[in-house]
Formats: structure tokens, C-alpha cells, sequence
């Protein structure tokens, strides 16, 4: 499969599916990509840029969805989402209405531009607005499903897509409606990992399994409503469980996995690995942002041996 | 009766039922519904929007936003008189077990959409009217703000988008009482000069008394045939609180209802209106 962003992979598919249903619309806040060009030149009709306006964005395309059309909004993840949040929470959740929050960035992957542009607290705040369905693929391959599977919703959607190209994940086939996939399987722990980070968790199971810990990995794209069978079904198979997130940890990802086992009187030991309360001021790539909040995959295995071990 | 006299004998009627629901209620915006109501009035009973009371999701319905959602229950009250739910229901305004309560819901027949949070009607509208466009539908958008909302920057971004894109199916009305909440609106943050403003993001911009059917009427007529090229924004002056001497024009009286003593003597003096316009 060719190298491409999870942007592109999304409105490639998108594209395809506007070519046969012109109801599709896409309301992008000033932002281009190659895939939307071809929105631009052959589907005019269907791409609005409505300039950096984003409770522009939402209403109208409130307005547009009323009317019968299937509206996709387009921007940066924090404007995507907290700039114009109480105008998704009242015009898009409050009244149901199938609009999909397409975000780009998840996470550091805007890591030359600091915190403004880092998305680290969206998930928090966008999965408490009743209604919502939310992605978080972890590859392009997903990245396009997901075009597929928030087409066919009738109710609110929101995307995190990641800027980076990422690779494509290895796994056996698996049932994209069940909202995630089992990459490794394994006796000791697992790692629950979600976006960008379930590429970080194969390579901490690879170094955990190296000191004798037999580790899988399973990659949760849908974070709502997340498979609670899965987290059920696991649990009783191993003795620990970890999630990894490149997100703050109050109300993230670890949050809804631990809010399942709690509800569910499951006391399988979880350990949560994310971003402490705090915004990071760092540049000089990726990596680097991850090795100073302690997420690259030497810090995060020693730090689950030693939480094992405490 | 004429024309003009049945809409001013529905105004009149209006503002006792709102006072009344109010007044049951123990709460609701009667002034901010009160400077709205000959515009309420005309749009509904004037023959201005195309509705059908019975077929409230008809698609080719004129669309209709209150986004000042506080002024609701003059919104309810002329629903409910013309038909799209049960006079019954006003009753159990605010009350347990009611359909409806300060802020408007979408789910109520005629209402097109939930507001309460000032700014979001325009952008919504703008939506509606180029969708129409798009699918080359019949149908007028129109939006009803009030002019506090009008400090919110998301109208002006409604507004600049609704002008860019020329936007002729779309009216803005504002509902110019010169109040928000607590204050004058000249005095925490100035909108004058607020036709300038609206035409200088590309609308056509008319002035009118928001209390006289002839200058409601007039400004509304002959929108089918889409002469204009812009969208259109009415600035409609009106008085806060209109019907009611003592409540007119006093920021106190913001989201309020009148008690005891004072919800006599105003419901006397809507009664009297009412009388002698009969």
C-alpha cells in the first residue's frame, strides 16, 4: 500500500463516495490537501472553504445538514473542536444532527508548532457530548474506513486524524464495526493503545518481551462508544491491562477504559500512560517532544516493569 | 376588519397570552418577546412565510429562526394559534411535565431548531439558504436576532459568509430594542452604526418601526422575486418590553415576569389594549 496521510487516505475515499452521493459536502475552515483539491476542481458544488471562521463552520453546516446534505467540517484539531465547542455541543449533539467533525493533528503531530496546535484535550471534552460517535484511526487504512463508516451514521461523528504518515498496521482480518483489532495476542498484559500510539505499543510489547514479558497489543479506533465486551473479555484473560494515549490523561482514552472495568466491578490491575496535566513548550521533532512526557517505548517499558513490579 | 386591524388585534391578543404563560409560569422573557411580537405577527398571519400548520416538516416551507431563543414564548404563542400544536400546551409552560420551557427546542412542530445560546441562528440559516440554492429549492430563510446577540462575533462571521457567498434567499431581521440583558447596548459595547455594519458585509440593509405592520409588511414584500442580489437585513426598532408602560424600555425587566401586584396591572393593561381595539 502506498505511503499516505491519513488526511489524503480520508478524503480520497471521501471523494469517491461524493462522486456518487452529491449530497456530500465538505466545510473546511481554510485548510488544503492534495485530496481536497480534487473537491475544488470537480465537485465545486460540494466543497465550501468558509476561511478561519470555525462556529461559521459548524452552523452552517448545521444549516446544510438540516437540509438534507451530508456535511464533513475540516480544520485543525483544537479549532476542529474547543475553539467552537459549545457550538457543536448545542447545534450538532443537543440536536442530533449527523454532521462529522473531521480533525487533523492528533496529538504532537503538529510538532514544530507548540501547545496552540497540539491536541491533547479534545478527546476529553468531545467524548462527553451525548450523541457523538468517535474515531481515532491509527493508519491510513482505517483513516479511509473511516469516511466509510461515518457516511453511513446518522448522528454526530468526530474523526482525529493524524498529520504524520504513519505505517500501515499488520494484523489478520478483523470486524471493523467492533471498533478495534487485535494486533498481538498474549498471556501476561495487554496494551490498549489508540491513534499514533498504537505503533509506540508494538514496539513496547517487542521490548517487553525481550525481558520475559508476554505482552499483546490491541488498537482501539472507536473510543465511542468503546467495545466493552473486548475490555470485558480480556480481562479475564490476563493480568494486567495498560493504555497508552498521546493525550492528557484526565478524561482521555485510559479514562473510558477504566470507567468500563470500574462500572463492570472488573479489578484486572490497568495502568493509564498518557501526558500529565501540563502543556509542552518542546520542538525538535516527534520523538523528541515524547522522550521529555516520557511516551517513547524504552521510558513507557520501564516504566510498566516497574509499575509490575511495585 | 382590514388587513392591518386583524394584525393589530393579533398583537394585541399575542401579548396577553405571553403575559399569561408568563405570569403562570413565574418566569420567561416577556420584554424580549414583547419588542418582537408585530414581527412575529406579520411573518405568521401577515401571508409573509409559507407554512403549513398541519405539515410542520413541509419541505417547502418558508424557514423560520428565532435565534434570540429567549423570546420563545411569543414564538409558542403564535405556533400554537396557528395550529401546529395544542393552545393546551402553553399552559404547561415551565411547569413539570411541560413540552417546553424558557429557551426554545427544536422538537417542538414549527420550530426549526433549538437556540437559547446567542449567535448560532445566522450561521444555521446561512446553511439552510444555500442548501436551497443547491438544490435549487424555493424556499426563504429567515432569521430573527436580537441586537445583544449582535455582540456575539459569530453573527458577524454568519453575516460576512452569508455576504460573500451573495446570499439573496436570506433575512436577517434584528430586533433593535436597544437592550441586552443588564444594560443599554450602546453602553457596554456600541453597535451603532449598526446598518452600516450590515451593509458593509455585503447586505441590503432597510430600517424600519418593528412595531408598525405597514413597514413590517413593506420590508418583506417582494422577496419571491429575488430583484436583490445580496442578502437582505431588516433593522427593525422596536421597544423593549412594548405594551406594558412600566416595563417598557427598563433593563430590569430583562427575564422576568411580573408578580402579584404588578402582574395585575399588567395583564390589566393588555386587557384594555386588547378592548379598545375591539
Amino acid at each position: 500500500m502506498k505511503s499516505q496521510t491519513m488526511r489524503d487516505a480520508f478524503f480520497d475515499r471521501l471523494y469517491e463516495l461524493a462522486l456518487s452521493d452529491r449530497r456530500i459536502m465538505v466545510v473546511a475552515a481554510d485548510m488544503g490537501a492534495p485530496s481536497l483539491d480534487k473537491f475544488r476542481r470537480d465537485l465545486a458544488q460540494q466543497f465550501i472553504n468558509i476561511g478561519i471562521a470555525e462556529e461559521a463552520m459548524v452552523t452552517v453546516a448545521v444549516g446544510l445538514a438540516l437540509s438534507g446534505k451530508k456535511v464533513y467540517t475540516y480544520a485543525i484539531m483544537p479549532f476542529a473542536t474547543l475553539r467552537c465547542f459549545e457550538a457543536l455541543k448545542v447545534n450538532v449533539s443537543l440536536m442530533n444532527v449527523p454532521v462529522t467533525i473531521v480533525g487533523v493533528g492528533a496529538g504532537f503531530s503538529y510538532d514544530d508548532s507548540g501547545p496552540t496546535h497540539h491536541a491533547t484535550e479534545d478527546l476529553s471534552v468531545m467524548r462527553v457530548l451525548p450523541n457523538f460517535v468517535i474515531y481515532n484511526p491509527s493508519d491510513s487504512f482505517l483513516a479511509a474506513r473511516c469516511a466509510d463508516m461515518s457516511y453511513n451514521l446518522s448522528v454526530p461523528c468526530y474523526v482525529r486524524l493524524d498529520r504524520k504518515v504513519l505505517p500501515t498496521v499488520r494484523t489478520k482480518a478483523f470486524d471493523i464495526a467492533a471498533g478495534y483489532r487485535i494486533i498481538s495476542s498474549a498471556k501476561d498484559g495487554y496494551l490498549l493503545a489508540t491513534g499514533n500510539m498504537v505503533h509506540q505499543a508494538v514496539k513496547i510489547a517487542g521490548i517487553l518481551s525481550k525481558k520475559s514479558i508476554d505482552v499483546g497489543v490491541i488498537d482501539i479506533f472507536r473510543i465511542k462508544p468503546i467495545n466493552e465486551e473486548i475490555l470485558v473479555d480480556i480481562s479475564s484473560k490476563v493480568a494486567w491491562l495498560a493504555t497508552l494515549e498521546e493525550h492528557l490523561l484526565a478524561g482521555g482514552f485510559g479514562s473510558s477504559v477504566a470507567e468500563v472495568l470500574v462500572d463492570r466491578r472488573i479489578s484486572t490491575p490497568l495502568k493509564r500512560i498518557g501526558l500529565a496535566e501540563k502543556y509542552y513548550y518542546e520542538y525538535g521533532g516527534r520523538g523528541y517532544i515524547r522522550s521529555v512526557c516520557h511516551l517513547t517505548p524504552e521510558i513507557v517499558a520501564m516504566e510498566i516493569r516497574k509499575w509490575l513490579r511495585d | 376588519m382590514d388587513k392591518i386591524d386583524y394584525l393589530v388585534d393579533k398583537a394585541a391578543r399575542m401579548r396577553k397570552l405571553v403575559m399569561e404563560m408568563c405570569i403562570r409560569a413565574g418566569t420567561g422573557h416577556v420584554t424580549s418577546s414583547f419588542s418582537c411580537v408585530e414581527l412575529l405577527v406579520a411573518l405568521y398571519h401577515g401571508r409573509v412565510l409559507r407554512y403549513d400548520a398541519h405539515s410542520p416538516s413541509w419541505p417547502r416551507r418558508d424557514r423560520f429562526i428565532l435565534s434570540k431563543g429567549q423570546a420563545s414564548p411569543i414564538l409558542y404563542a403564535v405556533l400554537a394559534d396557528c395550529g401546529f400544536f395544542p393552545k393546551s400546551w402553553l399552559r404547561s409552560f415551565c411547569q413539570a411535565g411541560g413540552k417546553f420551557g424558557v429557551h426554545l427546542q427544536h422538537d417542538v412542530p414549527g420550530v426549526e431548531i433549538t437556540t437559547g445560546s446567542l449567535g448560532y441562528g445566522l450561521g444555521i440559516g446561512a446553511g439552510m439558504a444555500l442548501a436551497a440554492r443547491l438544490n435549487r429549492e424555493l424556499y426563504l430563510t429567515y432569521v430573527l436576532l436580537g441586537d445583544g446577540e449582535c455582540h456575539e462575533g459569530s453573527v458577524w462571521e454568519a453575516a460576512m459568509f452569508a455576504g460573500h457567498h451573495q446570499l439573496n434567499n436570506l433575512v436577517a431581521i434584528v430586533d433593535r430594542n436597544w437592550l441586552c440583558a443588564t444594560d443599554f447596548t450602546e453602553n457596554c459595547m456600541r453597535l451603532n452604526p449598526l446598518h452600516k455594519k450590515w451593509a458593509s458585509f455585503g447586505w441590503d440593509v432597510v430600517c424600519i418601526n418593528g412595531h408598525s405592520f405597514p413597514e413590517i409588511l413593506s420590508a418583506f414584500s417582494g422577496l419571491d422575486s429575488r430583484q436583490r442580489n445580496r442578502p437582505l437585513a431588516v433593522i427593525a426598532n422596536t421597544v423593549k418590553g412594548r405594551g406594558v408602560d412600566f416595563m417598557e424600555n427598563q433593563p430590569l425587566w430583562h427575564g422576568i415576569a411580573p408578580e402579584k401586584e404588578e402582574a395585575r396591572h399588567a395583564l390589566c393593561r393588555l386587557k384594555k389594549q386588547q378592548k379598545n381595539l375591539i
